[in-house]
């Protein structure tokens, strides 16, 4: 079978080729490595743009993912300057990675401006909207400041980790989790659990997300528990995926809620229409773009209506990324209004899997329904 | 703006009392920050990228606008038109001919924030803003159970408005048509500021069909602001052919005769043998002959006759889906100038249009024209848009320049263009004309020429919209 490049060898033969482009035959033999990832997003006309919650809402070139990645580069050449006002546009991203599911080199736009953004944060240019999430990390390991004084569970089978979010804003939602957990047959316990450092790493204050990897995943790997099951899906997608990159090892072995209940949720029966929004960390980061839809299609009797964006063509709920929701709050709504429009066409009951979508859509007057609450509902008859 | 050169500098101002207003209408929707202005220096015009590997800039705007409605677009254009100030509409920044560049500075006005949609099903049009993203709606018919039939290569980063204002096509064209054969009416702000509504009646003898004036124009007589479209049920039923033909010739008298008998396939495409080697190198059958790729689709009762009459005239060897399933999954990935630019490559698309009488002759000769420009690595080309009278030919070049990209650059379009005009060809097909176009449509329009100018002139007296876009 010809190769890739076969073609144009054809066409610019022999001598004339060395001495009309060395660069280009070294290029196509594969011995001269090509621009780096961010010149190419940086020359693309925006082949993901259609994807990107942030450009369908906000509609600038300047916050467009290529848009983005035409600034970092720009700063990075030192033609702009790396001060707030051009650093701004980085941050309006929701590291939901939709644009990598349609990107030709599969690039995360959110990967290629991290380096400008871990730039500013070490030179001390940063918001001063993120300077209060900074310090309840380094203080409390918690993005919401002082945690409230929590009762753990101590005993039990498989650790159920709940999240930031979880643990501030829905603690019937941590009830819920546990009791659909013990239906099944576990024994669920919770832990001082610390914030997985996600938004520290979204917010390029990458530093201080090591430092709360590496007491996290102390914390985590003590607790005795081969299993770990989380409610959200951003620290899943933290332990099994950002972790490993920085060398950061945890034992047992984690599961997003969805994950580890599939396959066990069987014979459920109840009434009534929902529709469901895939969350971008479940859908996209953990590659489960179909699991949220297959559990609730498993419950016999719920109709179940399909969003025109689902799966690997998810639209984040708003709220991702850490950054626009404190940055630019009145966006972060426009974003989640815009996906509940949507939903609320195919039902008034909102199903997701994630503590963020949720907060972001009850914050817009969307009922929303985390899958656990739905389990619990239907098992209680 | 630290560091950076701006190729088409412009002496003009914004008076800070213009800015206060734009203010007072839009307030946070308007911008004068380095990176806006930065962000809409450009569109997708190919040589750019070179100079912005160079730290160039085309041009900077003084302001950057965002309206979210009809009104707004008024307002705005109604301050620019009593102090005479440019403007230059801004869709998806997709086109490659420069023709949303900033070049006299002036107020740039952003559509991506008008993208409601009305569906009338009874009816099958839909009533869409003009900065409606290509995709969100072609996804949001799709869910209703239809299609525009619209799927031009930029189907991800374009707009409505720009499709209008570029009078694009679609890779489906030869079943759906232009983007002119789906605009059934629509709406425009002139350059004063009132607004025109050109309804979208099934069809009506109310004079000169107006409506198409705006299409095609490229922003020189006023702002699309929202269209009424044609759509169609989503297809029942599609089916895939493709062939290898030993000649470019026996594939396009296949596909002549083909339309001639009425068959109406969505996608033909027929690759000359360096693009069929290109994108279908995996493929051994088709490796140093033409490659043609159809697609039908439809209600399945037509589509099954339309098979039926293509295998009859098709003369070259079926190969069935694989190659055309190929190309469904590689259509969108878009990577060559990303790749090829930083290495010094400079890489453009030109597409024209012929009758079928001269369409080998003009195929060979721009092969051959543009292969003789010092600096050529390769000139190929497909056919890609197909008509009972003729065809488009889509030509894709590549050179490394040993002196300016620039010269290298024109020096190749300026061959294409003088010699399509010569063998009796249209100098653009679907891209339009922008800046790099501009002084070539006067030689292809002739007096038409003057007609143009004089529109323009009569609606836009001052000169303030996309001043010099297309050499008007
Ligand atoms: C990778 C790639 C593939 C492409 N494939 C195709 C293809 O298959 N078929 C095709 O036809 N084209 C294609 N193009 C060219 C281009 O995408 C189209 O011409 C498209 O229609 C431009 O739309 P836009 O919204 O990006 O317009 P822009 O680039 O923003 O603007 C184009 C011109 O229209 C004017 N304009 C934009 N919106 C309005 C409005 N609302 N009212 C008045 N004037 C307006 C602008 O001032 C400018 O002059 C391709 C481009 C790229 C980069
Ligand atoms: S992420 Fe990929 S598709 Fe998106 S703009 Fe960058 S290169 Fe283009
Ligand atoms: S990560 Fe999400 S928000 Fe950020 S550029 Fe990609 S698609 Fe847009």
């Amino acid at each position: 079978m010809p190769r890739k490049w076969d073609w144009l060898k054809d066409e610019i033969k022999g001598l004339e080729l060395i001495r009309s482009a060395p660069l280009i035959f070294k290029f196509i033999s594969g011995k001269l490595n090509g621009p780096d990832d961010l010149v190419k997003c940086a020359l693309c006309p925006n082949m993901c743009r259609h994807a990107c919650p942030i450009s369908i809402v906000d509609g600038k070139e300047t916050t467009s993912p290529a848009g983005k990645a035409r600034i970092a580069f720009f700063i990075r050449d030192g033609k702009l300057e790396l001060n707030l006002e051009n650093i701004e546009p980085l941050y309006m991203c929701l590291s939901c990675d939709a644009c990598t599911q349609w990107c030709p080199f599969e690039f995360s736009v959110s990967n290629l401006t991290r380096p400008i953004k871990e730039e500013a944060v070490k030179k001390g240019i940063t918001f001063k909207e993120f300077s209060e999430v900074f310090k309840n990390l380094k203080e409390y390991g918690y993005v919401y400041g002082e945690p409230k004084d929590e009762k753990m569970v101590r005993d039990g089978n498989i650790l159920y980790l709940r999240g930031c979010t979880i643990r501030e804003k829905y603690p019937e939602v941590e009830k819920k989790t546990s009791k659909v957990l013990e239906s099944l047959g576990y024994k669920p316990f919770t832990t001082s659990e610390k914030c997985c450092g996600i938004p520290a790493y979204n917010l390029g204050n990458i530093t201080l997300f090591k430092k709360l990897a590496k007491e996290q995943a102390e914390i985590i790997n003590s607790s005795g528990a081969d299993v770990v099951v989380t409610s959200c899906p951003s620290c899943a997608y933290a332990y099994r995926v950002l972790y490993p990159k920085y060398s950061i090892k945890i034992n047992p072995k984690i599961f997003h809620i969805t994950e580890f209940l599939e396959g066990k949720i069987k014979g459920l029966k109840t009434k009534g229409r929902v529709t469901f929004h895939d969350p971008c960390k479940l859908a996209i980061g953990l590659k489960r773009p179909e699991l949220l839809e297959k559990l609730l299609l498993s419950i016999e009797g719920l109709e179940v209506k399909s969003p025109r964006r689902k799966g690997k063509e998810t639209f984040c709920c708003g709220y991702g990324g850490s950054a626009i929701s404190r940055l630019n709050a009145q966006l972060a709504d426009e974003i989640s209004n815009e996906r509940l429009k949507e939903l609320r066409e195919e039902a008034e009951v909102i199903v997701t899997a994630c503590p963020t979508c949720k907060l972001a859509f009850e914050s817009n007057y969307g009922k929303t329904l985390d899958i656990a609450e739905l389990l619990y509902d239907v098992l209680r008859g | 703006m630290t560091n950076l050169e701006v190729v088409m500098r412009s002496n003009h101002e914004l008076p800070s009392d213009v800015l206060k207003h734009l203010i007072s209408i839009l307030g946070n929707r308007v911008s004068t920050k380095d990176v806006d202005l930065l962000s809409y220096s450009r569109d997708y015009w190919p040589i750019t990228l070179h100079w912005m590997l160079k730290g160039k800039i085309p041009a900077l705007a003084r302001a950057i606008v965002w309206p979210k409605n009809t009104r707004e677009v008024q307002d705005v254009v109604k301050i620019a038109y009593e102090n005479a100030i440019p403007v230059y509409t801004y869709g998806g920044g997709s086109g490659v001919l420069g023709g949303a560049i900033p070049e006299q500075g002036g107020i740039v006005v952003d559509m991506k924030k008008m993208r409601s949609i009305k569906l009338h099903e009874e009816n099958l049009l839909v009533e869409v803003e003009a900065g409606t993203n290509g995709y969100y709606l072609e996804k949001y018919l799709n869910k209703k159970g239809y299609t525009l039939g619209h799927f031009p290569q930029s189907l991800y980063p374009s707009t409505i408005g720009g499709w209008i204002a570029t009078k694009a096509t679609g890779q489906f064209s030869t079943k759906y048509g232009g983007i002119e054969d789906m605009v059934l009416g629509l709406e425009a702000v002139l350059p004063w500021g009132d607004v025109v509504t050109l309804k979208p009646h099934v069809r009506s003898a109310t004079g000169p069909d107006l409506k198409t004036l705006f299409i095609g124009s490229e922003g020189i007589l006023g702002i699309i602001t929202k269209t009424w479209l044609k759509i169609w049920p989503y297809p029942e039923k599609r089916i895939l052919l493709s062939f290898a033909s030993e000649t470019l010739e026996e594939a396009l008298d296949s596909v002549n005769r083909i339309l001639k008998r009425g068959a109406r396939p969505a996608v033909v495409r027929i690759y000359d043998i360096v693009e069929t080697k290109r994108h279908f190198y995996k493929f051994d059958e088709v490796y140093g002959k033409i490659a043609t790729i159809i697609i039908l689709e439809g209600d399945s009762k037509l589509v099954e006759a339309e098979k039926q009459i293509i295998e009859e005239e098709f003369k070259g060897k079926a190969l069935g889906e694989n190659l055309v399933k190929h190309w469904l999954e590689t259509r969108f990935n878009v990577k060559e100038a990303s790749e090829f630019a930083p290495l010094g490559v400079v890489f453009d698309t030109i597409e024209v249009s012929i009758h079928w009488s001269k369409a080998i002759k003009l195929y060979r000769s721009l092969i051959n024209v543009m292969r003789s420009v010092k600096g050529t690595l390769f000139v190929s080309a497909h056919a890609s848009h197909f008509y009972p009278q003729g065809v488009c030919f889509y030509f894709t070049f590549a050179g490394i320049p040993k002196g300016d990209p620039t010269e290298y650059y024109n020096e190749v379009w300026d061959v294409a263009m003088k010699t399509t005009l010569e063998v009796g060809g249209a100098i653009s097909h679907h891209h339009g004309i922008g800046r790099q176009r501009g002084k070539w449509l006067k030689e292809d329009l002739g007096l038409a020429f003057e007609v143009l100018k004089k529109v323009k002139n009569a609606l836009d007296e001052k000169k303030i919209m996309n001043p010099r876009n297309m050499g008007v």
